[in-house]
């Protein structure tokens, strides 16, 4: 059991490390975007349930499933609103074609 | 075993700051403090783990909540004051 669930808290960890390698080797904002908000989210459903699994609590088997509802909910949220505010205001260019910035410059009412 | 965990963690927070030191708009420092904080809620879970009790199991919670709304206020503010 605690094999396990130290496997799991080395897995997860190993997902944080490749996120972190993709916030930094990527060259465009987007791109990093996608690399924030994927690892992370996998990481931390990993490291929890090994937490929950060392510890074997009900406080913190609890604790560690409302947090991993919260990042899984909250993450993308965040990741979306960053993403729609960047390319709103600062629009740095893309690596493919743009179909979507002569929609948003007609409706851009402010 | 765990200790490897703590050194990976130490690696993408090293990492992270990396991005948060040379990111060239608001954006990319957002973004590496969004996964620091996310790295720093990791380090507790392990650090709970190493120490096997739930007493720091709480803090856990409050870090996400905070990397959340951190997140959706900023990403608001560069929304209202552009760049």
């Amino acid at each position: 059991m605690d094999l396990v669930a130290h496997t799991l808290l080395v897995v997860g960890a190993l997902f944080m490390v490749l996120a972190a390698v993709g916030v930094v080797r990527f060259g465009d904002i987007y791109s990093r975007l996608h690399a924030a908000a994927k690892g992370p989210a996998l990481g931390v459903v990993l490291v929890g349930a090994g937490a929950a699994m060392s510890i074997r609590t009900v406080q913190a088997t609890v604790v560690v499933i409302l947090v991993i509802v919260l990042q899984l909910i909250g993450g993308p949220v965040g990741t979306h609103l960053l993403g729609r505010s960047v390319y709103r205001r600062i629009r740095p260019p893309l690596m493919g074609p743009d179909e979507l910035g002569p929609v948003v410059d007609a409706e851009d009412v402010d | 075993m765990i200790a490897i965990a703590y050194l990976l963690l130490s690696i993408a927070a090293i990492l992270f700051v990396v991005r948060l030191l040379l990111g060239p708009s608001v954006a990319d420092r957002i973004i590496a403090l969004d996964g620091l904080l996310v790295t720093i809620l990791g380090g507790v879970l392990v650090n709970a783990a190493w120490v096997d009790s739930a007493v720091s199991i709480d803090t856990v919670l409050v870090v996400a909540l905070l990397g959340f709304v951190a997140t959706g206020v900023l990403a608001r503010y560069i929304e209202q004051r552009g760049g």
